[in-house]
């Protein structure tokens, strides 16, 4: 774990969120530290991807979020879920191409790019998925894919929407070996949300429970299931 | 043109070519199909990812409204493109505005906009078909060669010039966007800029190709080669290459019968294009191999 005395890498102040009159956050207040993993937890409809969305800049917001980068200033993003259409042809070679080359997919030298793109997926396991159909992919291939985009190029903040859905027990666990890797190997600063109590007491290095306001905020050790349940019966 | 023409001529004198292309207009008609046959393929693909199709046929109504317009403030009969234009892009432009900001399905919109442009087009159609020919008309309906003149062959192949370059420049950004929006946005990239964008893009192709191909008929050079693409493709290349080839194949094969029958270009296109996709639909289990349509029929 990393020490706590690193400098602040994202603070948001008294952040509150209202869509169609429902007040979906109200008065957020948290610091995420540099070199941190730092876990978002709370029920369904707390407004947990909504604070994730306000800090990518997507959601309109009271309050004041304030990035203190040093090096690439990159947010890399994995999203909670990805609606596309499964039938389109895109491989997971096209998909990366999309997003890294200006050069149309269907005119690049793809010999060249092959290669970057290839080392960009070894980074998550994944390289042998590189031609596959993007809607052929199970949920824990696809999550790796989009991990791998997201840390090219290398972020300094990655926003991680419940990274472990539609995963099994065993990917769960290289899943978080990889996002260990990543903070204490290659210095990114991570903020996921996670449903799991159990994912965040191994990873995490601090988490803020909110259920619209935040209940909780400190070390994962400090909260309980039965902190959660409280909060799942007011909501429920 | 008239070298072009000349030239045509002397190919159909010497036999190496079919002897209907000593008349200029299926000179113009061909140079049309092949400016368009690869634009509209192109475009196709992302119309079809983004599930725009329906988009694409209101566009197409709006034409007639667009035309009947043009002729009441005063335009030729033969090229109503301010009309066109500019009540086509307007309708374009008000149905994307009215998605991003109303909660409305894509397809309640279209609908509300589509029952809109054709009541407008068939009450103005009746007010302009008391001083103009029918047949003008039904030459934007289902597309003409006969009525395909040099300005329109000029004006296409600005505006296809103009729409390619822009389209291959920004198509990665587009697809993306299409793909998914949020991860668009996390790339820094404006998935509302990009999506008024390319209605306008694909707006300007549309009205450009409507002599040829007609109002009702553009829906299937934009959505059926690219549909039929899409079933034996195993990646986005190969995805846009066959859906250029198979629109370009509709428009010239399709050209060349309405040349020899005597019936609308666009309905042939349109039939021919669909026999396209049938192929396709009848092969993908030989050519879809590691593509998402793969298996049997």
């Amino acid at each position: 774990m990393i020490a706590a005395v690193q400098p602040n890498l994202l603070e948001v102040t008294d952040l509150s969120v209202t869509l169609r009159g429902n007040r979906i956050l109200e008065q957020i207040s948290l610091a995420v530290k540099k070199g941190h993993i730092h876990a978002l937890t709370g029920p369904n409809g707390a407004g947990k991807t909504t604070l994730m969305r306000s800090v990518m800049g997507g959601m309109p917001h009271q309050g004041t979020i304030r990035f203190l980068f040093r090096d690439s200033c990159r947010l890399g993003y994995v999203p909670q879920f990805l609606e596309f259409d499964h039938s389109v042809p895109i491989t997971v070679f096209d998909f990366l191409f999309l997003m890294l080359k200006r050069v149309p997919v269907f005119l690049g030298r793809r010999r060249a790019m092959r290669e970057r793109i290839t080392a960009i997926l070894a980074a998550t396991n994944c390289a042998h998925l590189i031609d596959r159909c993007v809607g052929q992919l199970s949920g824990g291939e696809f999550r790796r894919v989009l991990l791998a985009q997201a840390l090219e190029p290398k972020p300094e903040l990655l926003l991680l929407d419940e990274p472990a859905s539609n995963i099994d027990e065993v990917g769960i666990r290289q899943f978080e070996e990889m996002l260990i890797s990543l903070r204490d190997q290659h210095g990114i600063t991570i903020l996921m949300v996670s449903h799991s109590l159990d994912m965040i007491s191994r990873v995490a290095d601090r988490v803020t429970a909110i259920n619209r306001s935040i209940f909780y905020d400190g070390s994962p050790d400090g909260l309980t299931h039965f902190d959660l349940q409280q909060q799942y019966k007011i909501l429920g | 043109m008239e070298p072009i023409y000349t030239l045509f001529k002397s190919c159909t004198a010497a036999g190496w070519l079919p002897s209907i292309f000593e008349h200029a207009f299926m000179v113009r008609g061909l140079l049309a199909a092949l400016i368009i046959g690869p634009l509209l393929g192109a475009v196709g693909t992302v119309v079809v990812t983004k599930k725009l199709s329906f988009f694409t046929q209101t566009i197409g109504n709006a034409a007639m409204s667009g035309v009947a317009l043009g002729l009441l403030f005063g335009e030729p009969a033969d090229s109503t493109y301010a009309g066109l234009y500019g009540f086509c892009l307007i309708v374009a432009l008000l149905m994307t505005f009215v998605k991003n900001r109303t909660s409305l399905a894509n397809d309640t919109i279209i609908g509300v906009v589509l029952a809109q442009t054709l009541g407008l087009g068939i009450i103005l159609m009746i007010v302009v078909t008391n001083q103009f020919n029918i047949h003008q008309v039904e030459g934007i309906l289902f597309g003409s060669l006969i009525t395909l003149t040099d300005n329109d062959l000029i004006v296409l192949a600005i505006t296809a010039l103009a729409a390619g370059l822009l389209f291959t420049c920004t198509f990665n950004q587009f697809m993306l966007s299409s793909f998914n929006k949020t991860l668009a946005k996390a790339r820094g990239l404006s998935p509302v800029f990009l999506e008024y964008f390319f209605v306008v893009l694909m707006t300007a192709v549309v009205v450009a190709s409507l002599k040829l191909i007609g109002s009702l008929l553009v829906l299937v050079l934009i959505v059926v080669p690219a549909a039929g693409a899409q079933l034996i493709s195993s990646n986005l290349r190969r995805f846009v290459w066959l859906s250029m080839l198979f629109s370009t194949v509709s428009t010239v094969l399709g050209l060349l019968l309405s040349g020899i029958l005597p019936v609308p270009s666009g309905a042939v296109i349109a039939v021919v294009s669909s026999l396209l996709f049938y192929a396709a639909l009848l092969l993908r289990p030989l050519l879809a191999k590691g593509g998402p349509n793969q298996g049997e029929i």
